[in-house]
């Protein structure tokens, strides 16, 4: 079938008509193969021009378009649907930036401009050519059920706000604590495995001395945090060391600890192995003035690398400092150390003073609260990788940053890394919504540009099943690699690895980037 | 003789990559205009097939720009693009062909000034080694 190729030139942005020979660069489209109309509009994203566009393309019967104009992000969705509504497939559209790759970066250089812009029209006919038309497919989700693993402020928060859009919850606890929360609660449990992908999850859940099945379309992870797994010097010196929310507790419920008090930020002073979070010193700075309003006459030390109260909660060092807490701050050079034949002193170096302090220690109290090592343990369940920290990995920030690299898992609180109640619960809420709004359609969309085996090429040798961090790629009956196209995103690098060359990704085919490699090369520029 | 203007192919990911040359673009960022974007999906879908076979189309050097590896939109994408290249580069000291012709870079998506900056090196690597081979090519 012989291609059918609209070339439109987008003029909106106003260097480009002064930088570029519109007229040269028509002709040059007009006069390449395959091509049957060329537009020149003054903005493409304009409604009107849109239509204007699209019915020239109804009318000249093409089945491709190559559209110069600016970044893709900017104006594929509303250019793509109307293409499709005229009938002409979303992917045998070729956006080409010119605005951003060659108008803007060449301002100085017209000539050589010109010749880069006419390269890139020519390799994206040259691109359009090849492309086919790829369908995108839908899948009915079994169920609407989305699992929220650990029933703490996230877990509850995002539980709550799940339900609002309508979403089955069901909440998972590993111990047997009696808390309120719409939907399902399961005492005593835990997660032990998973299978499918997004949309379709079967999990494995061990509940008291059973073993249940689950179907679920979302999972959200809120572990939170952990206290069993301190490491580092200060922890293992004073064995009875309190976490900042255990002294909150203390405080609450009137008991005095023992005199006098040190909150130190990490167990590990001199390490990275922790990290202190800003709002351990909202917590800690509140929870030490709470202590000290009620029992005036108790000494509180706070001992810091580098305190960052957040926001308006910095009014609170002051209020601190009247009321008679002190600040001692160290550097790496001289942490504090506490002798681990005599833990009931600190000797720590003041960093503004130079000086040597020698603290005596009644209460031993770290500010910030280690990974929860449940942590490891869902996530090799749920097959998602871990920071060295011991938390949860998020996905690329991109992807929003309550979820995981897995589609249709979401991670929120202190899974991530120790969070305050505060942002734990906030976070706890929006990976509610976003599992919510994931399951709110009760279908997976899926295909498009996704990897496709060759399985007469396939040696079955698992490289791809290897590689892919979505699990798409598996051994199918016949002995050779399959994909998944529902867990497919489409980023081909089981195509790049292949050592067979069996796997092609669908609109980004190898034929596909090396006659556009080929074509701009071809250029002289 | 004017001076053989040197090509440099650029492929970059279609996510962090691609965003931080169009960003770059947006600030006002200027550079050689001898520079060929081809974008991929993802660095790890980088062939060492499409460096080669670019080199041997003409390109003077190749240049792969992917995300940050600790922020990859597609977790470990540009870690793979990397093996990728260092693949290349051990074939290409095999054969005797320079192996800074071709090196990987990582950006952010708001790191304005990493897709100028990549290009400006392999700009001066390519103007330094001259044409593969140092003889003329068709």
């Amino acid at each position: 079938m012989k291609a059918k190729v609209q070339v439109v030139l987008c003029k909106c942005c106003t260097e480009m008509p002064t930088l570029l020979d519109l007229e040269k660069l028509a002709k040059v489209a007009a006069d390449s193969d395959n091509v049957l109309s060329v537009l020149s509009v003054d903005a493409v994203c304009d409604g009107r021009q849109l239509a204007q566009v699209v019915n020239d393309a109804k009318d000249k019967e093409t089945d491709r378009a190559v559209v110069l104009a600016c970044h893709k992000k900017d104006i594929s969705p509303s250019l793509l649907k109307a293409y499709k509504r005229a009938g002409i497939n979303e992917f045998m559209v070729e956006l080409v930036n010119i605005r951003e790759e060659v108008v803007l970066p060449h301002l100085e250089e017209p000539e050589r401009a010109q010749a880069k812009a006419e390269s890139k029209l020519k390799a994206a006919l040259a691109r359009a050519r090849l492309l086919a038309p790829q369908e995108r497919q839908s899948e009915l989700m079994r169920t609407r059920n989305v699992v929220v693993i650990g029933a703490g402020i996230s877990g509850q928060a995002a539980a709550r706000e799940a339900a609002k859009s309508g979403a089955h919850t069901i909440l998972i606890e590993k111990t047997g604590k009696s808390l309120k929360a719409p939907g399902i609660i399961m005492p005593n449990s835990t997660l032990v495995a998973s299978e499918g992908y997004g949309g379709n999850f079967k999990l494995k859940i061990r509940a008291g001395e059973k073993l249940e099945v689950l179907e679920a379309a979302a999972v959200v992870i809120a572990t939170g945090g952990g206290w069993t797994q301190l490491k580092g010097p200060l922890a293992k010196a004073v064995k009875d060391a309190i976490p900042l929310y255990r002294l909150h507790e203390q405080v609450k419920a009137g008991t005095v600890p023992k005199d006098p008090i040190v909150i130190v930020d990490t167990p590990d002073p001199a390490g990275k192995t922790l990290r202190v979070q800003d709002f351990a010193w909202d917590d800690a700075l509140e929870t030490a003035m709470e202590l000290k309003k009620k029992h005036p006459e108790s000494q509180v030390w706070i001992v810091f690398q580098e305190m960052r109260a957040f926001g308006l909660s910095e009014l609170a060092y002051k209020e601190a400092a009247d009321l008679g807490i002190r600040f001692v701050r160290y550097d790496k050079a001289g942490p504090p150390k506490v002798d681990p034949k005599n833990p009931t002193s600190m000797a720590v170096k003041d960093f503004s003073q130079g000086e040597l302090i020698n603290l005596e220690l009644g209460t031993l109290v770290f500010a910030s609260i280690p990974a929860n090592p449940d942590n490891e343990g869902i996530a090799e369940a749920l097959r998602i990788p871990m920071t060295p920290e011991g938390g949860v990995r998020r996905g690329s920030i991109q992807r929003w940053p309550v979820t995981t690299p897995r589609p249709g898992v979401f991670v929120c609180g202190s899974a991530l890394f120790p969070k305050s109640h505060e942002v734990a619960e906030r976070e706890g809420e929006a990976a509610g919504s976003m599992a919510g709004q994931f399951v709110k359609p009760g279908t997976i969309e899926f295909g498009g540009v996704v990897a496709e085996v060759e399985q007469e090429k396939c040696s079955a040798c698992l490289t791809c099943v290897r590689t892919c961090p979505y699990e798409a790629p598996f051994i199918g009956k016949a002995g050779k690699a399959e994909i998944r196209i529902q867990g497919c995103q489409g980023c081909g690098m089981c195509v790049g690895i292949c050592p067979s060359k069996a796997i092609e990704l669908h609109h980004y085919t190898d034929e596909q980037i090396m006659t556009e490699a080929r074509t701009l090369l071809g250029g002289d520029f | 003789m004017a001076e053989k203007k040197p090509k440099i192919v650029a492929f970059c990911c279609e996510r962090h990559g691609t965003d931080a040359a169009v960003l770059s673009a947006r600030t006002g960022k200027q550079y050689d205009a001898s520079v060929r974007l081809v974008q991929v999906p993802c660095t790890g879908r980088v062939d060492g097939m499409h460096i080669l076979q670019a080199l041997e189309d003409g390109a003077d050097a190749v240049f792969v720009l992917g995300c940050l590896e600790k922020n990859c939109y597609y977790d470990t994408g540009s870690i793979e693009g990397r093996k990728r290249v260092g693949y290349v580069k051990q074939m290409l000291a095999e054969v005797g062909i320079e192996k800074e012709r071709v090196e990987m870079f990582n950006a952010a998506s708001t790191n304005a000034w990493a897709f100028p900056e990549a290009v400006g090196k392999m700009v001066e690597v390519a103007k330094k080694l001259g044409p593969i081979g140092g003889g003329e090519r068709p």
